[in-house]
């Protein structure tokens, strides 16, 4: 076969794989426009799946041994970003400002020390051993978190900044509610994001915290004719005048603006406004309001007459569809549709996911790919053929650490919480659960994995929507789906998912 | 005085941890397997006697009911998962064991609930008043004492004075020759299951009033049983009932020192300490390491 040949020039394959890799990165983040934000959540947790389950193709399926450490390894990684984000303004050693690229590479060097650390302990054991181990530092880790409560937070665990602002706090919180009720912890309320440490050029008015009700009350574009004109002097009145005086509303889309006050029902409308008639600040404040906006150091941006047909809104002033019914009042309402903090969870999650699904192709079908499932297969003959089979367990362990806690920095973030009970052993089990199901020493396999593990739950609870089942199967009945299917793999298709379809594959293709 | 004190207040859960770590050892000399679903199964046969002792209101008839359903769930789990699982795949019998575990856990907590339970106190946890003095023992750590005594004899018994004992050592000292000799391997393999069963039902139903009962609630006493069964050799039943109340007397000591959200970190540390300077363990003589 050609392809055959073309590998066998130098540096061919890593250009193959750079593209490959390249063009699934391109595709994705072509897709996620495409996506409402419902389901670029579900895509930023596959993509945050697959990136930790590639290390555990590596440590299961390749190098054999069986690890429930890498959830710990997630947390790790995840600790190290929220610490590191929440207490050093600048990368150290470099004066470099922080930034949440900088947070991950630190958060993969925490994973490739831990890595190296259990990895060296446990190589050498076999697999029960190595596996008790590891049930140990899946234990362990997250106990040594809640042991210092000034760190690391505690039980409660470390309130994150998602570095994208642009709302849909609410939103993400209404998401996670149904897939990680117990992992997040209530406090996890819009008022709790600390909005000064927003960047404020993304700021939305929806996303501040306002008391007070209204949360109803929208102004569309549909309200404004061309002709209006928003100053700052509008916005500003006595009560409120720490706020939006500084408030740099030439960069608010007008279509985002959210008020309270005004009325319980009352929608503004075009026939509200004559062309002369100029908004004011007064027509939008009510007693109690005037707290929250305060809170929001904004520089000074000079803000002279915006035209309003200059802003940038979209060409319907139509509510964005969220993709979520119910439960989501004020929350969503007025995001831009096309960017909200899903569809950059999702960017975020496949990046890294592809950058990792490179590294470790390159790794399986390279050199260290050959002598790990060469020490898996006959470790001896491995040792004889001149493989160290301590360095390449090792190097395995490594490796899938350093995925690990890449990952944990990327769940960290769509998160934007840390803490104990997110990263315990039933995270290690479903990492488990997914490599197992997809196929154990298939990349490819651990992609499919990672989508089962987000859609299983899901397809369960719309299930049990329709068949009006109690929370108490409903909850339970992905986890006992799971633990049979991992039983009936293992003994009926050790191969997973993409082992069987290759069987399958090669069946056919030898038939005459 | 304080530091006997809790040494004292150890042994209980000390001795539970030993009967765990007895399961698992009873199933690595069957099969060669470490039963992670060891305490899957004694979860789900506690509430199993939870639920007969709201029935009954007998502690006793529940306790019997869970040494029952534990032989049952182990020989399920050995005839139906572990027997087909093909002998060269050690990583699939691995995982085929925590898939059980899963699917134990998740049905229990579709049965009973998710919630954290409480499971009665048969007698009185009061602490005994003796030579003037209270000490850190009541007369239920005295009953877990006797239980755990009974049981450890018994397995003595078993497997140095009967027919089924020789054929269990002999299958697991070598399956091959064992079978040659006229031994059922395979069912002398579910009896071992079996066996294990019971006594992990038991050390479930004696450490279910020390801590509520939920679905997770075991994870930690696995890891501590884990620890127990490997230091003392995961091959010598010795070794995890001397290592077993070992692990809770060191974990009683530094919980009451420290804070007994430590506990896990020390296990931790033991069984990496153990693996790290001697990984067959104290009491064995079986290969942990390779090449």
């Amino acid at each position: 076969m050609p392809s055959r040949d073309l590998t066998r020039i130098p540096g061919a394959r890593l250009v193959l794989h750079a593209a490959a890799a390249l063009v699934v990165w391109g595709l994705l983040l072509w897709g996620t426009q495409a996506l409402d934000p419902l389901m670029n959540y579900y895509l930023a947790l596959v993509a945050m799946y697959a990136t930790a389950m590639f290390g555990m193709t590596i440590l299961v399926g390749l190098s054999g041994q069986v690890s429930l450490g890498n959830g710990a390894l997630m947390a790790v990684g995840a600790y190290v970003f929220a610490t590191v984000t929440l207490n050093w303004a600048t990368v150290p050693f470099t004066g470099i400002a922080m930034n949440g690229w900088w947070a991950m590479g630190l958060a993969a060097v925490g994973g490739v020390v831990v890595g190296l650390v259990i990895g060296v302990l446990g190589a050498r054991l076999r697999g029960p051993y190595l596996a008790g181990l590891t049930l140990g530092v899946a234990v362990g880790v997250p106990a040594i978190a809640s042991r210092f409560p000034e760190l690391l937070g505690g039980e409660t665990g470390l309130q994150l900044t998602v570095p994208y602002p642009a709302g849909g706090y609410a939103a993400q919180e209404a998401v996670a509610d149904e897939t990680f009720v117990d992992e997040l912890p209530t406090e996890q309320v819009i008022e709790d994001a600390p909005v000064d440490e927003l960047p404020v050029d993304q700021l939305s008015v929806d996303q501040l915290p306002v008391d007070g009700a209204g949360a109803d009350d929208l102004l569309t574009l549909d309200d404004f004719s061309s002709d209006d004109v928003l100053t700052l002097d509008d916005f500003s009145s006595e009560g409120d005048s720490g706020a939006l005086t500084e408030q740099p509303v030439d960069e608010l889309p007008v279509d985002q603006l959210t008020l309270d006050g005004a009325g319980a029902d009352d929608l503004l409308t075009l026939d509200d406004f004559s062309s002369d008639d100029v908004l004011t600040l007064d027509d939008f404040s009510s007693e109690g309001d005037s707290g929250a906006l305060d809170d929001v150091p904004v520089e000074g941006v000079p803000l002279d007459d915006v035209p309003l047909d200059e802003l940038p809104v979209d060409a319907s002033g139509a509510l964005p569809d969220t993709g979520l019914d119910g439960g989501l009042d004020g929350g969503f309402l007025g995001l831009d549709p096309d960017f909200v903090l899903e569809r950059w969870q999702a960017g975020l999650a496949v990046t890294v996911a592809c950058l990792v699904g490179f590294l470790a192709l390159n790794l399986v079908r390279g050199r260290s790919g050959r002598q790990w499932r060469a020490v898996r297969d006959d470790t001896v003959a491995a040792a004889v053929s001149g493989i160290s089979p301590a360095r390449s367990k090792v190097s395995a362990f490594v490796v899938s650490c350093l995925f690990a806690a890449l990952a944990g920095a990327v769940f960290a973030q769509i998160l934007a919480y840390v803490g104990p009970g997110a990263f315990g052993l039933g995270l290690s089990l479903s990492l488990l659960v997914g490599v197992v199901l997809g196929g154990r020493s298939s990349l490819l396999g651990a992609v499919i994995g990672a989508v089962l593990l987000v859609w299983l739950p899901e397809f369960v609870l719309r299930l049990a929507g329709d068949r009006g089942w109690e929370d108490q199967i409903t909850n339970n009945a992905p986890n006992l789906i799971y633990g049979l299917l991992v039983v009936l793999v293992v003994l009926a298709a050790p191969g997973g998912l993409v082992g069987s379809l290759q069987g399958l594959v090669a069946r056919v293709r030898r038939r005459p | 005085m304080r530091f006997v004190d809790y040494l004292l207040g150890g042994v209980g859960s000390g001795l539970i941890i030993a009967l765990m770590a007895l399961a698992l050892v009873l199933t690595w000399r069957a099969t060669r397997v470490v039963n992670f679903a060891q305490v899957g199964q004694a979860m789900f046969t506690t509430f199993i006697a939870l639920s007969l002792q709201t029935l009954t209101g007998s502690w006793f008839i529940a306790l019997v009911g869970a040494m029952i359903a534990g032989a049952l769930l182990g020989t399920v789990v050995q005839f139906l998962v572990l027997r087909p699982v093909a002998r060269a795949d050690t990583s699939g019998a691995i995982i085929a064991t925590f898939g059980v575990l899963i699917a134990l856990q998740a049905a229990a907590g579709m049965i009973w609930g998710g919630d954290s339970q409480a499971y009665p106190q048969p007698f009185g946890n009061t602490a005994i008043t003796l030579f003037g003095r209270d000490w850190p023992v009541s007369a239920y750590d005295l009953i877990v004492v006797g239980f755990a005594v009974v049981l450890v004899v018994g397995l003595t018994l078993l497997f140095t004075r009967t027919d089924l004992g020789l054929a269990m050592r002999a299958t697991a000292f070598n399956p091959e020759v064992a079978r040659l000799s006229g031994v059922r391997v395979g069912r002398t393999l579910t009896v071992g299951w079996a066996l294990a069963g019971t006594v992990g039902a038991v050390a479930g139903v004696l450490v279910a009033p020390t801590s509520a009962i939920s679905p997770n609630s075991f994870d930690i006493l696995l890891v501590f049983a884990f620890t127990a069964a490997v230091i003392g050799g995961l091959d010598s039943l010795v070794g995890a009932v001397a290592l077993g109340i070992g692990t809770g007397l060191v974990l009683s000591v530094v919980s009451g020192f420290s804070d007994s959200g430590n506990a896990p970190v020390v296990a931790l540390v033991l069984l990496a300490l153990n693996l790290l300077l001697k990984p067959e363990g104290i009491f064995g003589h079986h290969k942990a390491r390779s090449v």
